[in-house]
Order: C-alpha cells, then structure tokens, then sequence
C-alpha cells in the first residue's frame, strides 16, 4: 500500500470535512452535549434543583442489587459516582460512533453526490488504498475526538465534584476500558455501517438516515445500563468492545469486497 | 464489449491510438465514449475482449496505467471546499508526485491557466470557465503521458478555448504526449485531432484521418473562383462548356462551382486561364468532418 496516497485522501477528506458548516456542527454539538454539559449538569442536579435527590434516590433503589452492593447506601458521593460510571458511560461512545458515521456518509455518499468521485477513481490509488483511506478519515478524527472528549470528561467530572468527593476519582477501570477499548470499536461500527449503506445508495441524506440505524446497539447499551439490566464492569467492557469490534470488523470485510472501482463507477 | 444490464454500451470496438497523436472518439450521447474511457483506465471491465495501455493491462495493472494516465472528465469535478492550490496538491500527492517537483509544477500550472490570483480561494466561487481550467490544471499535474479531454472546452470562453488548443497541440507535438479527446465539437476535432473515431451504438463507424473520413464520405467538393465580375459571364460559359459542371454567382460576387470530383478542379483551373481570364482566386472547399459525421450517423440516432 502506497502511505502517501493514502495520506493524501484522508487530508483532503478531512479538510473537506472541516469546511462544511452542516457536517462540523453535529460534530461539535454532541460531543459538547455529552462530554461537557451533561457531566456538569448531573453532577450538580442533586445539590441545586429541588426534589433530584429524592427522584435520583428513588432510582437507584430500583437498580438491580448486585448494582446497589457494588456502590454501597445512597448518598450525593453515591449519585456521583453512579451517574458517572454507570448511566452516563455509554453515552460517550454514541461521540465516536456518530463522528466515524457522519464523516464516512461525506466521504462514500457525499463524495459520490458532488460527483468529486470519479477524479479519485482516476488516480493511481488501489481499490485498497481509497478503501483504506476513507476508513481512516472517519476513524481517526472519530477515535481523537472520543480520547479527548473523555480525557475533558474526566476533568469536568473531578473538578465539579471536587466539594462532595475530595479526590480524584474518576475515571475507573471501567470507564478507561470503554474509552480506550470500546469507543475506536464503536468507531469501526459507526464507519462499517455507513460504508455498506453508502455502496448501496446514492445520496448523503439517504445514507445518513440508514446509517443511522446502527446507533441502535449504542442505545440498547444506554437502555440497558440505565434500567439496571446491564452491570458494565470492566470485564464486560472488555466483552461488548470485543463483540463490537467483531461485528464491525465483518461489516467491513464484507464492505471491503465489494467496494471495487468496477461497482462503485456504475452508480455515479 | 461492455454492457450496463441489457444495454450494449460498445461492441466490436478495435482501436489503437498511437504514442504521441492526437485522437478524437466523436459520436452522439451514449455513443460509448465515456465507456471507451473507463475501460481503457480500469475503471470497468469489458464483457469480453481485451485492452492494453502502455502494454499493460488497465484491470491487472490499473494503478500503474493511471499513473500514466489523466482524465478531464466532462463537468469539472472539483471539491468545491478546496481552494485551487489545495486542489492541486491533493492529487500531486495522489499521483506520487515527488515533493521536490510538486510544488514548483502547480505553480506553473496555476500560472498557466490563468489562475494564479485566485490559488488560495476556494473553488465553490469560481466560474464554470475557471473550474475547467483548474479541472485540466488537475489533469496535468503528474504530467500524464496519455491524457483524456471529455468534453475540454464545454464552458470555456474564446481565449481559454484557444488556450486549451495550444495546450493539446504543445502535449502531442513538442512533449509526444498522447491526447484522446472525446467531443461533440467536430469543428474542434478536426482542428486538432490527427486522427477520429466516430462512434455510434457502441460500435465503431469509421477510423482515420479528419480528411480521409471526410474523402471516404463525401468524395466531391464545391470550388469558389474570384475573377474580375465583369468577366463572369465568359467564365459561366467557359465553365458550362466543361461536362456536367454547374456555376453561379453567390451573393458575395464570387463564382461558385457544384459539388464535383476533385480530379476537375484543374480542368476549371486550365479552362479559365486558356480563355484568358485573369484568376484572382480559386479555392476548392474540402468536405468538413461534420459532413462526415453527420454522413456516418444513422437517421433519429440523437444529436451531436
């Protein structure tokens, strides 16, 4: 595989990405949403608006009992610790998934409904190397974006709950295995799912709505975590992240077999 | 061959287009130009039948061809977030352009196409003209060795026009590089092209040189004679005496002689002299590669 080639579409692809006002703002926004407002927020819900520490108390006497042994009586130390290892957790891998998601629809989809695919089609790049390219211009910023979101997360998290925890407590094995483990896996699913939508269809607006779908593990995961009938502890981090990356990595094997010159110039 | 589903796309299409000519695929929408220049870059496979670029096959070997190869293709297909430098550099380095020569050789080009002013905006508020400009620029780049023009001057003003011909003229004769242009402007193919194929239905229709297509389809000419007006009423009656020639005068006051073979043209040439009739100008008008074109089309099969 020729490296400069295939550095030379990822820069051009994320360049491209940068300028576009309508891809740039849901990739600020969510990111924004979830790993600065959202850990600000809950943390200090309990402590300033009336009658969260009742409801939130309420909740986490419904969590399952192996959740309640694991983080001990309720308390505002208590609530912390499980809005932010627990619920809000996986949360933060929807940022890689949808970052890897949008950028690939604008590098398969977008990129054929500018009709600025055939001049790449004519350059020397392999079927491989523009393969592996646009994976990389969406895994990449995806991955980046997920590692320092997390790592502002952290902050936010320790620093806000500073008055009520008195260390730093956070991240824990757990979180550091989703970030570090999890979060490039759901990456890998975001881009695969878009990749076997974008060969299919012609435009960016249709491939963003399909690829959308495979956000639904994400959620499940959410769902799951929230009403107690997932525990994530790092072992199963480890799990999930392994399944995911299995899932991903046959979408792509199958993507990457079909995604040849021959079949790609017949729907520009 | 080459099919999309059940349409034949081109069909016992035999070429070889020589290093160092250029060569024009003319033929209506859906002619199989298009097709003809996807396969030969590897870019589709033909249901049966081979091609081979620089001896190597585009399927097995396309990176390599592409290396050697550009395509201008019909709408400038350029990423309008990039400026026009950007442009440039991204596909220098696509093509594994050395660094050393890269930037130097988009500043000529930048420079050549006029565009030098505008390297660093982006190309979504160029023009129609600028972006082909920038769109050949691209082409040109890696200095192809085989280079494809669809469609080169669609969108281009008189002087970018002539600029472009310059440019093709400059490739194949000073540099040996090998132009195919595939065009509807017959006027353009003839100027340029040393040699046409003209499509249609996928299949080819006629192979050879601007003036031997136009020859082998319309065998005779007109021929246009400037003499002294008062003498024309000799040279009518001198021209008449000759088998089967018709003459008359048009409107701009020349004398102008049917459509004859052109083993005539110096019979009318002797005649006149031998009547003393002093000759200003005689001009015999070659038939036109549109003429051929149009000749060569089947009825109803679209527009050029």
């Amino acid at each position: 595989m020729n490296k400069r080639i295939i550095a030379a579409i990822v820069r051009k692809d994320l360049r491209v990405v940068r300028r576009s006002r309508a891809l740039m703002t849901p990739l600020i926004v969510l990111p924004v949403l979830l790993m600065i407002v959202f850990p600000t927020v809950f943390t200090f819900l309990p402590r300033f608006v009336g009658g969260a520490s009742t409801a939130f108390s309420q909740m986490f006497r419904n969590l399952p009992d192996p959740v309640k042994q694991q983080f001990g009586e309720f308390t505002e130390a208590t609530w912390i610790r499980v809005v932010h290892t627990q619920m809000l957790a996986p949360l933060m891998l929807l940022v890689p998934f949808m970052v890897a998601n949008v950028i690939a629809a604008d590098g398969f989809a977008g990129e054929r409904e500018r009709k600025t695919l055939e001049p790449l089609l004519y350059t020397p790049a392999t079927d491989a190397e523009l393969f592996f390219a646009k994976l990389l211009a969406a895994w990449i910023p995806a991955v980046m974006i997920a590692f320092g979101g997390a790592f502002i997360y952290a902050v936010i998290v320790n620093v806000t709950a500073w008055p009520v925890m008195h260390r730093v407590f956070f991240p824990d094995l757990t979180w550091t295995v989703m970030v570090l483990w999890m979060a490039p896996a759901f990456a890998a699913l975001g881009l695969a799912g878009m990749l076997l939508v974008s060969l299919r269809v012609r435009g960016m607006q249709e491939a963003t709505q399909l690829g959308g779908l495979f956000v639904l593990p994400v959620i499940a995961l959410v769902v799951g975590e929230v009403r107690g009938a997932i525990l994530l502890g790092p072992v199963m981090a480890v799990a999930i992240g392994l399944l995911v990356w299995a899932i991903a990595a046959a979408l792509l094997l199958f993507g990457v077999k079909r995604f040849k010159r021959t079949s790609l110039v017949s729907k520009l | 061959m080459h099919r999309y589903g059940a349409t034949v796309a081109l069909r016992d299409l035999s070429l070889t287009v020589q290093e160092g000519e250029v060569f024009s695929l003319l033929g209506h929408n859906g002619a199989g130009k298009t097709t003809t220049v996807r396969i030969v870059n590897g870019l589709l496979a033909p249901a049966s039948g081979s091609v081979h670029v620089f001896g190597q096959s585009p399927l097995t070997d396309g990176a390599s061809v592409r290396r050697r190869t550009a395509v201008l293709t019909e709408s400038p297909t350029l990423d309008e977030r990039l400026t026009a430098r950007e442009t440039l550099a991204a596909f220098a380095e696509m093509y594994d352009v050395p660094r050393a020569e890269a930037r130097p050789r988009i500043d000529a080009l930048l420079e050549e196409f006029g565009i030098a002013d505008r390297a660093r905006d982006r190309v979504g508020g160029f023009s129609r003209g600028m972006k082909q400009r920038l769109s050949l620029a691209r082409a040109l780049v890696h200095d192809p060795d085989l280079l494809f023009l669809d469609e080169p001057t669609a969108g281009l003003d008189p002087v970018a026009t002539h600029q472009l011909h310059d440019t093709v003229r400059e490739m194949a004769r000073t540099r040996g590089r090998t132009v195919v242009l595939c065009t509807h402007n017959l006027v353009e193919a003839q100027a340029l092209s040393d040699r046409v194929a003209v499509l249609g239905g996928g299949a080819l229709l006629a192979l050879g040189t601007p003036a031997e297509l136009a020859r082998r389809i319309t065998p005779r000419l007109e021929v246009t004679i400037e003499i002294d007006p008062a003498r024309h009423g000799d040279a009518v009656a001198l021209i008449a005496g000759l088998d089967g020639l018709t003459v008359a005068t048009d409107r701009t006051g020349v004398l102008r002689v049917g459509s004859i073979p052109r083993e005539r043209v110096p019979d009318i040439a002797a005649r006149l002299v031998a009547g003393g009739i002093p000759l200003y100008r005689l001009e015999p008008h070659e038939p036109s590669l549109t003429d051929a074109y149009f000749a060569l089309q089947p009825r109803g099969n679209g527009s050029a």
